[in-house]
């Protein structure tokens, strides 16, 4: 490894560094505070590196990891999300009895997982980098261990999980089998000298699309999603919903790109089905849900579906779309789960739909922003949604992707319906009163009113100046693509 | 200086999300500062602009500030375009609003909600600014819309009577149906040309195969938004709203807002002579129709809006004869003296206790000189009385290429001759009624300063701003002209007309005639009027006028009743059905789906099993 690989590892560095040095406050019995501050500065040095390393990219260190402009997109909004997720735990976790210092370790942890996957180009380091993020998963999501609901979803999330993790490996083994090879260039090489696609790369590659739709929770590997969403706490879920899908997103594009999985007829076939029918469960699941976390998390699981049709071109404009969608879905979930875990008390979270009742009239600035970012998830214009939306559908239309397309179209109307109705909620005259509770933490809590106005200017930001955001990718990407061609 | 040009519309816009956001919690004084202030800078900058702009000799000045999105081909920028066209409009809104607006702040000081007045107010001004700054006409749609929401919001201004609410409801309806056809059009131009950036739909409109299509279908929209027959009924009673209202935005910019289309996109008028010619017919029936009825009216301000309707009328009509600059240069003096008229009305209105019939006013001569010497030199440039007064220069102008301009004909100019008659008619009418004779009702306040210095500004304007263009055979003064014929074609003149001399004169005569006519039947001896009211044709024709030729009782037939009657025949809504199928599908859907969320992991991996099977069955089978 020469030092300008070195160079572009960086990030990852400080990002596995940041656990350590938690790990070390801990042990040091600093307070919940100083990990807080301590764990967001990391982050921030994470970001910083990533600026310094722009200028080296694109970088392969062979024959496992690849550093290039679509991995500093993908790294860059996981990180992102990772800092304003951290924000929010901290009035989170403090109001609880539990003891909430080990949670940064784990989030961290969960945040290299993710953000390995950006930068796999071979199996090993794929599979890392997914249990890397899985493993946390399954102690984030039981964190708040006396709560009803949150070590039933972590049992599950640890069984299906470990489920499906076989079908990644198994899918793996089978396409090794057959091209002799882990790395991605490799398998396309050696399916290029084949030149058709045998038994054993179809059967390999169904099976890792089963853990992939796992992770991304696609219809019909969804059942455990509302269940994961409703039992985790509020910022776990946060990052269930955001880092973990931008994670298996980037490592599908890549995987995709070099293998050129959308010219097998039969992946286009499984990918525009899911697709299909997760766009459909996911708006009809949502309908009559009154715990909005159960209701995100069925409006996910057809945002993931709405994602997979800018997929399915496999071309740059696709690609493109997909990111632009992405950067738009976690910002506004960002910013959605952002109020429910402001409004969460001590004893539970903030999911009925009855505690949003009329909360412009009591709170105007939260309403304000979990109204835009409701309108944004429905795809409503000058909010990143509709942006994305209509970015997804421009690149399915071009290619003549009709079925998913209309589709699409269809249940974004089914849909409008369960984000107004919670809209109109929370603009109801309500009779009951709630106690102005004393803050505990002003500082944290401005800093969390803070980091919602910065996503409610990015939500409509990128409404407003698409193309600010859109040209930065489209920047990135170039360089991605040089390292493709070597 | 080309980079300032945003921040004309940007100051209004500020002004309104100030006053939006924090107008109920500011002081009244804070209120008209904020308010008339941000439109007086945004005019004191257009001044500044302008000279600039002109000094330059540049003939346009683009400035883009982003790109709004771009997917494939389609690419919607949003960025502005100062052209010797769109500076004459600029000007007009942004130094008569700021005029319009310094006299709201007396005007409006006792109403409850001055905020919210202000506000509407200056998004419109945003909005009209928009729609002609816009470089691609889909800005040019969102302005256009704007100011179609800004009208409706200040229509019904007053929203407690329901008679306003429901005035405002018919404009925003009626207008609709313009904008409709407008966005066809958008649709069509987009799908043949594939842009809808202005100067590249001039660059190639030659080959746009059916442009009359689209001409008349933009045409529609203009007919809405400017209220040409047959869909001027709106304007009438448009005149619910507060008198500022009515000055800046059914009299001086927002009305012409059709004149501004046609006159932008004349490229695609030209190429269809089909379209010029049902642009100048739709003109001249209007100018008719609407003269008439402004004869028999007797509320103040529905005078003043038939009158515009048929001003209006005259720019549609030079429109479509090909004396473009002619048409520009009637909006130019017209917005003057009418939104001088409707401030003047609205201070008569005020003063005399709300009273809009001015056959109980009278006698206001004496008691209010200023407001009656202004609201004369209104009058007079209304009835284009000969030199004296701006509106002859424009209507001089208009009437003499309603014949000799290339698609001009003598039954044009005999309509418009008749019009010039009835409008000279008319105008004498109301300042002898208004102003002479006997006073009627007390007076109970005279202006303060801040409504008659826009008045007297106004005054001023209206008798001056002629003097930039003369007719050619008087002097050869066409500084107005040289303006937007760098952007307009300049008019083409046929052979074998009369010399303009002798139709000058005939004109000259004519208005002399309607405005002496007016003073014999209303001062002289009126009881002419009184015996011609004793026949009944003569009265039955009279209701006809007042009615507005009976517009809205066609309407009420032909489409009102008929769709009542289809309403109530279906109460029990068949087409809901379709909704209602729908519903229950998702609603049982989501009921069968959600049993499958039962909570039992045994289920899920069951599940998982399920879609494995699945996906593998479907690769073997592919």
């Amino acid at each position: 490894m020469d030092s300008l690989q070195l160079q572009a590892l960086l990030p990852f560095i400080v990002l596995a560094s940041a656990s350590v040095v938690i790990i070390l406050l801990i042990a040091a019995r600093q307070s919940h505070t100083v990990i807080q501050i301590t764990g967001f500065l990391m982050m921030c040095l994470v970001v910083l590196a990533m600026w310094y390393v722009r200028d080296v990219l694109p970088r392969a260190i062979m024959p496992l990891l690849v550093v290039d402009g679509m991995a500093a997109v993908f790294t860059g909004l996981i990180v992102f999300c990772v800092l304003i997720i951290g924000l929010f735990s901290f009035i989170y976790f403090e109001e609880r009895e539990e003891n909430p210092k080990e949670y940064y370790i784990l989030i961290f942890l969960g945040t290299l997982g993710a953000a390995v996957l950006t930068i796999s180009r071979h199996f090993i380091s794929v599979f890392i980098g997914l249990e890397l993020l899985s493993i946390s998963l399954y102690a984030l999501i039981a964190y708040l261990r006396n709560r009803n609901n949150a070590v039933e979803a972590g049992m599950k999330y640890l069984v299906l999980a470990a489920m499906s993790s076989a079908f990644l490996l198994f899918g793996m083994a089978l396409i090794y089998m057959d091209t002799g090879s882990m790395d991605f260039d490799g398998i396309a090489k050696q399916l290029q000298t084949q030149g058709h696609s045998p038994a054993l790369f179809v059967t390999g590659i169904g099976l890792m699309m089963v853990a992939v739709c796992f992770k991304l929770a696609l219809v019909p590997f969804h059942l455990w999603a509302a269940d994961v969403y409703q039992g985790a706490p509020v910022p776990v879920t946060n990052f269930i919903a955001t880092v973990s899908k931008i994670g298996v997103f980037a490592v599908l594009v890549r995987f995709a790109q070099a293998v050129q999985l959308q010219s097998y007829h039969f992946a286009v076939i499984i990918i525009s089905f899911v697709a299909i029918v997760s766009m459909v469960g996911g708006n009809l699941l949502a309908i009559k849900q009154q715990n909005i976390k159960r209701l995100l998390a069925y409006s996910s699981i057809a945002h993931l579906g709405y994602l997979l049709v800018a997929f399915l071109p496999g071309n740059a404009a696709g690609i493109e779309a997909g990111m632009f969608y992405l950067f738009a879905y976690s910002i506004t979930l960002l910013a959605a789960f952002g109020i429910v875990t402001m409004l969460s008390g001590r004893q539970a979270d903030a999911d009925q739909l009855e505690a949003y009742r009329g909360l412009y009239w009591r709170n105007p600035l939260m309403g304000a922003i979990l109204t835009v970012a409701l309108l944004s998830l429905a795809g409503i214009p000058l909010t990143a949604g509709f942006i994305g939306k209509f970015a997804v559908l421009n690149a399915g239309v071009q290619q003549q992707l009709w079925l998913p397309v209309i589709v699409l179209v269809i249940t974004s109307v089914i849909g409008l319906y369960y984000y107004l109705r919670i809209i109109s909620t929370l603009f109801a005259e309500t009779q009951v009163i709630f106690p102005k509770e004393k803050s505990l933490h002003p500082l944290f809590v401005a800093g969390t009113y803070g980091a919602l106005l910065v996503l409610l200017i990015l939500l409509l930001g990128a409404g407003i100046f698409p193309s600010a955001v859109i040209d930065g990718i489209k920047n990135f990407l170039c360089q991605g693509f040089r390292i493709i061609n070597f | 200086m080309t980079n300032l040009i945003a921040y004309i519309p940007a100051l209004p816009l500020a002004g309104f999300l100030l006053l939006f956001f924090t107008g109920r919690r500011m002081s009244k004084s804070m209120i008209a500062f904020v308010g008339a202030g941000s439109v007086c800078i945004a005019a004191l900058l257009t001044i500044v602009i302008g000279i600039t702009f002109l000094q330059s000799g540049s003939s346009a000045n683009t400035q883009t500030l982003w790109q709004w999105m771009r997917v494939g081909n389609f690419s919607c920028d949003i960025s502005l375009r100062l052209d010797a066209l769109s500076l004459v409009f600029v000007f007009i809104i942004s130094f008569v609003g700021a005029l319009i607006h310094i006299y709201s702040i007396a005007f409006m000081r006792q109403d409850e909600d001055y905020a919210r007045f202000f506000a509407s107010m200056n998004l419109f001004v945003f909005s009209m600014l928009v729609l002609v700054l816009a470089d691609n006409l889909v800005l040019l749609y969102l302005g256009w819309e704007g100011v179609g929401l800004c009208s409706y919001l200040l229509i019904g201004f007053w929203y407690k009577v329901p008679a306003n609410c429901a005035a405002a409801n018919k404009a925003f309806f009626i207008t609709r149906i313009g904008d409709t056809a407008m966005a066809i059009g958008l649709f069509m131009l987009f799908k043949t040309l594939g842009t809808l950036n202005i100067a590249d739909i001039q660059q190639q409109a030659a080959t746009i195969p059916n442009v009359t299509t689209i001409a008349l279908l933009l045409l529609m929209g203009g007919m809405g938004k400017s209220a040409q027959v047959p869909l001027q009924t709106w304007l009438p009673d448009a005149m619910a709203g507060p008198s500022p209202v009515s000055a800046l935005i059914h009299a001086a910019t927002m009305v012409t807002a059709g004149v501004y289309l046609v006159a932008r996109m004349n490229v695609l008028f030209l190429l269809s002579p089909a379209a010029m010619n049902v642009v100048a017919v739709v003109g001249a029936i209007t100018l008719f129709v609407a003269g008439c009825s402004a004869l028999v009216q007797t509320d103040i301000k529905r005078i003043l809006a038939y009158s515009t309707i048929s001003q209006v009328g005259y720019m549609f009509l030079a429109l479509g004869c090909g004396a473009w600059s002619a048409a520009i240069f009637h909006f130019f003096t017209h917005a003057f003296f009418k939104a001088l008229l409707f401030l003047a009305a609205g201070v008569v209105i005020e003063s005399l206790h709300h009273e809009h019939n001015i056959f109980k006013m009278g006698g206001l001569k004496n008691k209010m000189p200023l407001l009656y010497y202004t609201f004369l030199a209104g009058a007079s440039a209304l009835a284009a009385l000969p030199f004296i007064s701006a509106g002859f220069y424009s209507k001089d102008a208009i009437l003499w290429y309603s014949w000799s301009a290339g698609n001009g004909n003598v039954m044009l100019w005999a309509v418009a001759l008749t019009g010039a008659f009835i409008t000279a008619l008319y105008s004498a009418r109301l300042v002898i009624v208004v102003f002479w004779g006997d006073m009627k009702t007390p007076i109970a306040q005279q202006p303060g300063k801040l409504m008659t210095m826009p008045l007297v500004t106004l005054a001023i304007l209206s008798i001056i701003a002629g003097f930039v263009q003369w007719p050619h055979n008087l002097l050869h003064v066409t500084l107005f002209a040289d303006l937007v014929e760098k952007v307009l074609p300049a008019t083409v003149l046929k052979q074998g007309i009369p010399p303009e001399l002798l139709l000058q004169l005939i004109a000259a005569v004519v208005t002399l005639g309607g405005a002496y006519t007016g003073y014999l039947l209303y001062y002289k001896s009126p009881h002419i009027i009184e015996q011609w009211k004793t026949a009944e044709p003569n009265l039955n024709l009279r209701e006809f006028f007042v009615k507005g030729w009976r517009f809205d009782e066609l309407y009420q037939t032909l489409f009102v009743k008929p769709f009542l009657f289809i309403t109530r025949s279906n109460k029990a809504d068949v087409f809901d059905k379709i909704h209602q199928w729908l519903v229950t599908a998702c609603s049982r859907l989501n009921g069968w789906l959600s049993l499958s969320q039962n909570g039992s992991l045994r289920w899920y991996i069951g599940s998982m099993l399920v879609g494995i099977i699945f996906i593998l069955a479907l690769q073997f089978f592919l």
